[in-house]
């Protein structure tokens, strides 16, 4: 029953190796944007050495070019803000004790209409809703397609955080405003923004089909090229639409990255 | 809902020959999967080439449908060619990534004493190991299939097979009567084709998951 | 029994009951219970026998369905929750430590949110990082995944008494770590309490940890109810009923040694010395006045041999026993050393006197004639928190 303080070696000593995690940005890191960025250079000089007709002078020039970039990206920010407005307070609000019991038939609902062809939906909207504009049509499918990604993972983040933290976080006076904010959403964070990211992607490349209702978007290029049997024109519509899915996904990642709690 | 009901009792031929060639379709992308990415995750599941295989099956996966459908019309034509490769290229990820993983997380010991009882590496692989990775394999395809199913649709937009031709047919039908019931018919029929496949694929996880085993 | 009341409780449950919703059996019955300041109270029972639930009462993570909380005389049955838990400590067997935040951070949770200017906060870390023995320049950076479970449950301690709240309340704190190391954090956590003196609720399931850390302990049974609430000699000597000695199990009397130090026996001291220089026609004097088998030759003071009566060679005197030492060290030396007496020492290692099997024996049955054996003494309050 002696009582004098041993030396803290007498638990285990500690794991060091966790500490340095954040390390230079790998090769792999800058891999895909030098990739990226050297297939629209070899686009540019490609198109630039065809000799265009008329008709593909038509979708390719610059004004048009940037006018279809700018509406998808428009569209495409619109729906994801849209995403998250809903996604995030509806996957926190189904992870309270008291609403807990609709997150099974809430998740059953999003599953089934995760099913549904995004092309299927935007059409049936658009023959459904004669009346109204295009671009609300294809945001609203695109939207209501975007939410399950980003609700299961928010619901899924929130679900893991280990329940005595929380208790011990409530037992030590922390308010459960308090206790959301500052210790389940950060720990829920990691989980949270792989589904945003997943969103993100889809958004990107769903906001594609926008032309087949006749919304614009970078889908343009792409119709225009299958319906003039013009290559070229196919193939930078084509290029453009996954260079752009493929940024938006790599850039996620690094803020994935940035954001993760450290520690956790 | 009884307008939609005398419609289809209608053109039922029509649609049972867009949901056929939406099936086969499917499963053509996922056949050629499967062909080339069992084989792939055998011979890098345990080599450090495995992460950059998954990169760019990765990579595929990142491209949305139109884009890629649109890349495969150059080399291939319109038709079912490009629906087929732009299909199987989806299905690339989830199917190696779960062979790989399925392959990975099987206990070394069994390998170890497989090869001890004189077994030669190939027959390791396929007596063994693949049967054992097995489940996980399947829920690989499981997800491919889901996935398929919707992106098969955009195969109509390349002048492909499939429920996608109905869905354009009921768009470029707006503002009749019938719009609304194509674009449901083909909608419809994409989601109890998911269902289907599901229900399929769980009895076949079943059936391959070996007695003894614990579900993996 | 539960309603047992002492001059100045800092916790006093009057009557307390928590029935959950849609179960008929209350999972605490009624309980009232006073836990005097500065005191650790252990609350120990099987699982599922509302101990935690007890506990948990207390700082109203779970909300009673009737009956009174009573912190310092203060009626906190219906104060604002939050403000209350900021009062008081709270550890748990999980640790609950925030994988997000440093070892710093965690600790400052409670001072934070109590609105402590950041120096103070620094300077409270860094000496309670000191009190749970962790050197705070290398510790107060790390995050928890970091640290071992013991360096885990430290800072979890740490964190529960950052804010010095007069009472802390701590679930099994040491439940999950190895035997080891759990030695080590009862110990210390006692030698902390002997400086701040906080007033604790300990829960366990373990009644050899409970014998160890509580002043007092409470015996709960099923369905919430106290069925002895007493200090650890009465306990183990006087089990109230078969319940509580079925869950003393059969050990009780051994464990009972471990209460005991020899430092507050009283040894024999008739036991035939002789100095260690007393040549030999002095040594077969000595052989032939007295009537033991072995004499205890002193150097100086100091019990270095045991001359045998029979004649030949002395032995070595191998484990002496001191002060500090308690009856059960000095069974198990007897038992070891195949002897039936042990040499006692002061805490010089100076000879006091000699202690024998039959003493043990005594020791541990005296209290059922005369009174409780000299309890080894831990805090000076002990005293004042004996049964009447």
């Amino acid at each position: 029953m002696s009582a004098t303080a041993p030396p803290p070696s007498a638990d285990a000593p500690p794991r060091r190796g966790a500490t340095a995690r954040r390390t230079a940005p790998s090769p792999r890191v800058w891999g895909l944007p030098l990739l990226l960025a050297a297939v629209l250079g070899g686009l540019y000089l490609y198109v630039g050495s065809q000799d265009l007709d008329r008709i593909e002078r038509r979708s390719l020039n610059a004004e048009y070019l940037l006018s279809r970039t700018v509406q998808h990206l428009t569209l495409s920010v619109v729906v994801v803000v849209l995403i998250l407005a809903v996604a995030i307070p509806l996957g926190i609000l189904l992870t309270r004790p008291r609403a807990r019991r609709f997150a099974g038939p809430v998740l059953a609902v999003a599953n089934i209409g995760q099913a549904t062809p995004t092309l299927g939906l935007i059409v049936l909207f658009a023959v459904v809703f004669v009346a109204w504009d295009v671009r609300t049509i294809v945001i609203v499918a695109v939207w209501l397609y975007g939410i399950l990604p980003v609700l299961r993972n928010t619901m899924v983040g929130l679900d893991q955080v280990d329940r005595s933290m929380i208790e011990a976080a409530r037992g030590m006076g922390m308010t459960p405003l308090r206790v959301m904010l500052s210790v389940e959403l950060p720990l829920a964070v990691p989980v949270m923004l792989s589904g945003i990211r997943t969103a993100l992607v889809i958004t990107v490349g769903t906001v594609a089909l926008a032309t087949f209702v006749g919304a614009g978007g970078l889908g343009d290029v792409i119709s225009n090229g299958i319906a003039s049997s013009r290559d070229t024109v196919l193939l930078t519509g084509s290029v453009l639409v996954a260079v752009l899915a493929l940024a938006v996904d790599w850039l996620a990642g690094l803020v994935e990255d940035l954001l993760r709690p450290r520690g956790a | 809902m009884t307008g939609f009901l005398d419609y289809t009792s209608g053109n039922v031929d029509a649609l049972l020959q867009a949901t056929l060639e939406h099936t086969v379709l499917v499963l053509q992308g996922l056949g050629l999967a499967v062909l080339i990415g069992l084989p792939l995750a055998a011979l890098t599941y345990r080599a450090r080439s495995r992460t950059a295989v998954l990169a760019v099956a990765g990579v595929f996966l990142t491209i949305p449908s139109y884009a890629l459908f649109g890349l495969l019309i150059t080399p291939l034509g319109l038709g079912t060619a490009p629906s087929v490769v732009a299909l199987t290229l989806y299905a690339f990820l989830p199917v190696l990534r779960n062979a790989i993983v399925g392959l990975r997380e099987i206990d070394p010991a069994v390998v170890e004493s497989a090869r001890g009882m004189g077994l030669s590496r190939l027959q390791v692989l396929l007596r063994v190991e693949l049967p054992l990775a097995l489940p996980v394999i399947i829920t690989g395809l499981r997800v491919a299939a889901q996935m398929l199913l919707g992106i098969a649709a955009i195969a109509a937009a390349v002048n492909g097979p499939g429920l996608g031709n109905l869905i354009l047919q009921g768009l470029s039908s707006a503002g009749t009567p019938f719009a609304v019931y194509l674009t449901l018919q083909g909608v419809l029929g994409i989601i109890v084709l998911a269902i289907l496949f599901d229900l399929l694929f769980a009895a076949l996880n079943r059936l391959t998951t070996s007695r003894g085993m614990i579900h993996v | 029994m539960s309603d047992q009341t002492t001059d100045r409780p800092m916790i006093r449950l009057v009557e307390l009951t928590k029935t959950y919703p849609g179960r008929t059996a209350p999972a605490v019955d009624a309980l009232s219970l006073d836990v005097p300041e500065g005191e650790i109270v252990v609350f120990v029972g099987p699982s599922g026998c509302g101990k935690t639930t007890t506990m948990k009462l207390i700082n109203r993570l779970i909300e009673p369905t009737s009956g009174r909380i009573l912190l310092d005389g203060e009626d906190v049955t219906h104060v604002d929750p939050d403000r209350l838990r900021r009062g008081i400590g709270y550890a748990i067997q999980q640790t609950g430590l925030f994988p997000h935040r440093t070892v710093a951070e965690n600790i400052a949770t409670v001072p934070k949110l109590l609105g402590w200017d950041r120096t103070r906060v620094a300077e409270r870390v860094d000496a309670l990082l000191h009190m749970v023995g962790l050197a705070p320049e290398e510790y107060r950076d790390l995050h928890p995944r970091q640290l071992s479970g013991g360096q885990q449950q430290r800072v979890g301690v740490a964190r529960a008494l950052a804010a010095d709240p007069p009472v802390l309340l701590m679930d099994e704190p040491f439940g999950a770590i190895d035997p080891l190391t759990r030695e080590t954090l009862q110990n210390e956590l006692l030698r902390i309490q002997r400086e701040i003196r906080k007033t604790i609720v300990f829960v366990t399931h373990d009644i050899d940890e409970a014998v160890k850390m509580g002043d007092r302990i409470a015996i709960f049974a099923e369905g919430g109810r106290v069925v002895q609430y007493d200090t650890p000699e009465r306990i183990l000597s006087e089990p109230a009923d078969d319940f509580v000695s079925d869950f003393i199990g059969a050990g009780a009397s051994v464990r009972r040694l471990s209460l005991t130090r020899i430092g507050d026996a009283t040894v024999a001291e008739d036991w035939p010395t002789l100095p260690f220089s007393a040549d030999a026609s002095e040594r077969a004097a000595a052989v032939a006045a007295g009537d033991h088998d072995f004499l205890l030759l002193l150097d100086d003071g100091l019990p270095v041999e045991w001359l045998p009566s029979s004649g030949g060679g002395g032995l070595p005197v191998l484990a002496p026993v001191g002060p500090d030492h308690t009856l059960y060290d000095a069974l198990d030396t007897m038992l070891s050393n195949n002897s039936d007496v042990v040499v006692v020492t002061d805490a010089q290692g100076r000879y006091r006197g000699t202690l024998d099997l039959p003493t043990i024996q005594d020791l541990i049955h005296v209290d059922d004639a005369a009174g409780v054996p000299t309890r080894v003494s831990r805090s000076t309050s002990r005293r004042s928190g004996e049964p009447r």
